[in-house]
């Protein structure tokens, strides 16, 4: 579920504005490490880590897609080099502010103890986690179809000129996506920091699951997000299980073949 | 510069051939002279450059001519590494004649293979997908035991090349010249390839496929076999540069490295022969410099070179070079080019 919370964002961008935000593993770095300090360093509540660890790596999107995106405006290949660009800044300056030491999982006082459903037991963590990424999928589904915001996204999608000549700001509508996209990233660095930690090279490899879950899903949909993050979480499960010496290469394979058979995703739209 | 244009070039009169020539000859003079001059570390930097230039070049050929976004170009970097590193380390094979044309194989093969996965799709998903095979490299080789020496990830305690020739030892400067010749013979080639028909129809793939496949054009076959090319040339970049590094490690086949070329290509100018060459010559320069002041904030000038080069520089250093030129040879040689 964790998965189809840093991937989701990356999805809504990739389908929205045609790019793929390849700094949004280093955003979610951001809300981590972020979400660490106010959480772990300051003691403060857990849910005002979230916050904050949402809307500082939402502000650091904001100023990538204000101040150099839009003026790349219809360059794809640009932004994206551009966004990859990024993943350096942030990634090194990550290491500036809080050091190149890794700094471990950490679980909140609220969230501590475990849940017993008949003879298993499931840290409460994990539950929240599943619960967030439920209660995300939802909600972002019902934005994107059952809405006007999420009719003007599609429409964005879909034609833009056309969108922008019915007198909907298309700028307005792509920068609160943006935005929403590195705030949930953020989000999802602050959760994911209870299992994972925060480290410097998280950044890549945040990215790299984003990436194939991605892939697998197909762009631009949010169920095909969440299937992709299933489909994965499962597969690599049941690899570190089965054969735990080639659990990293299971999920590739996996990738591989789904590329052969249906090369836009799962779920994807044509592309 | 197209042949027809060449041809016209050396017809003209001397003077006028000297001018338009004059960047090759200045380029090869200091590529030929200046390391001879330098000091010994210097020197190895140097060597480093042009091996990076080698690298750039090859990862021109797919981005800039054929307009293939990849983001696991290190793959293939490493494969040639790799595949002189095990052959040194575990069968003590160290003959240039045997490693480097293996190591060479090794790439074009993982080229071919991961080619034939990647291509199947286009923009986006190329790049996601070539990104996934490079990190897929990386993880076997941080994995696989066999890959590594013991007690370490990679392998390290590598020694140059054996040429053969009883009596023979390396030394910075043989190295860099050797470098050098091999950089040349690419570089030649390269332009070769670009300046021939295929060379054409892959700037015609970049700049419209759709109308290259309606002209009868096999472009997928066009692109693959570039893949491949560009992979060769990157891993014999790789095994040179386990030569100069003495060592290789799971990093060199990762994103990060994959990087490096790219922020050359653009930085120099991309679909331009000289332009990774002068990417190249700035990104491990300024590494350099870099290194002697704050080592640790390398990346983030690294990144925000790059960022300023995408927004500002359109086109690359070459272009802006290459216009300065023309204004100079169009003053003193009355020549408009």
């Amino acid at each position: 579920m964790l998965l189809f919370l840093i991937a989701s964002g990356m999805s809504i961008v990739m389908g929205l504005m045609g790019i793929v935000n390849l700094a949004h593993g280093a955003l979610y770095m951001v809300g981590a490490y972020v979400g660490w300090t106010i959480a772990v360093h300051y003691g403060l509540n857990f849910g005002l880590a979230v916050f904050l660890g949402g809307l500082s790596a939402g502000l650091v999107g904001l100023i990538m897609e204000r101040g150099f995106l839009r003026r790349l405006y219809k360059q794809p290949n640009e932004q994206v080099l551009l966004t990859f660009g990024f993943v350096y800044i942030v990634t090194n300056i990550c290491i500036w502010v809080w050091g190149g030491g890794p700094r471990l999982s950490f679980t909140a006082p609220a969230l501590s103890g475990l849940i017993y459903l008949g003879d298993i037991s499931y840290p409460i963590t994990r539950v929240v986690i599943t619960i967030a990424g439920i209660v995300l999928a939802i909600v972002l589904w019902w934005v994107q179809d059952k809405t006007r915001f999420g009719a003007m996204v599609r429409a964005g999608m879909d034609d833009k000129e056309m969108t922008m000549g019915l007198g909907i700001n298309l700028e307005r509508v792509s920068m609160f996506i943006f935005f929403l996209a590195a705030f949930i990233a953020g989000v999802a660095g602050v959760i994911g920091a209870q299992l994972l930690g925060a480290y410097s090279w998280l950044g890549i490899e945040i990215l790299l699951f984003a990436l194939i879950v991605v892939i697998i899903g197909g762009m631009g949909s949010v169920q095909g997000a969440l299937l992709g993050a299933i489909l994965i979480g499962v597969i690599d499960a049941f690899g570190k299980a089965l054969f735990p010496e080639f659990s990293m290469f299971t999920m590739y394979l996996v990738m591989i073949i789904i590329l052969m058979v249906r090369p836009s995703g799962l779920l994807g739209r044509r592309v | 510069m197209g042949t027809a244009r060449l041809k016209e070039a050396i017809k003209q009169p001397w003077r006028e051939q000297l001018i338009r020539f004059a960047p090759y000859i200045v380029g090869g003079v200091i590529l030929v002279l200046l390391p001879a001059v330098l000091p010994l570390y210097l020197q190895s930097i140097w060597t480093k450059f042009v091996i990076f230039a080698i690298f750039a070049m090859s990862y021109d050929l797919i981005y800039g001519h054929t307009g293939l976004l990849s983001l696991g170009h290190a793959a293939y970097f490493g494969a040639g590494g790799y595949a002189v590193a095990v052959l040194m380390f575990h069968y003590g094979i160290d003959l240039l004649w045997i490693s480097v044309p293996l190591g060479i194989l090794i790439a074009a093969l993982t080229a071919a293979i991961f080619g034939f996965v990647a291509l199947r799709v286009s923009g986006m998903s190329f790049l996601l997908i070539t990104f996934a095979l490079g990190q897929l490299l990386y993880s076997i080789a941080w994995n696989v035991k066999w890959l590594s020496k013991p007690g370490m990830q990679g392998i390290a305690g590598l020694s140059r090349p054996e040429l053969g020739i009883p009596g023979f030892s390396w030394s910075t400067i043989s190295f860099y010249y050797f470098v050098l010749v091999i950089f040349l013979i690419c570089f030649f080639l390269i332009y070769r390839i670009t300046n021939s028909p295929f060379g054409y129809a892959l700037r015609g793939i970049r700049e419209d496929e759709p109308r290259m496949r309606s002209l009868g054009y096999n472009t997928w076959l066009h692109k693959y076999i570039v893949f491949i090319i560009s992979g060769a040339f990157a891993g014999l970049a790789g095994a040179l540069f386990v030569y100069h590094n003495n060592m290789i490690v799971p990093a060199h086949l990762a994103v990060g490295t994959s990087f490096l070329p790219m922020v050359m290509v653009i930085i120099g100018g991309s679909g331009t022969l000289l332009g990774p060459v002068i990417g190249a010559m700035v990104v491990v320069f300024v590494e350099y410099f870099a290194s002697l002041f704050t080592p640790e904030r390398w990346p983030l000038i690294l990144g925000g070179i790059f960022v300023i080069a995408i927004m500002f520089a359109r086109g690359g250093i070459s272009i802006h070079l290459s216009r300065l030129w023309n204004r100079i040879s169009y003053r003193y040689g009355s020549i408009k080019s």
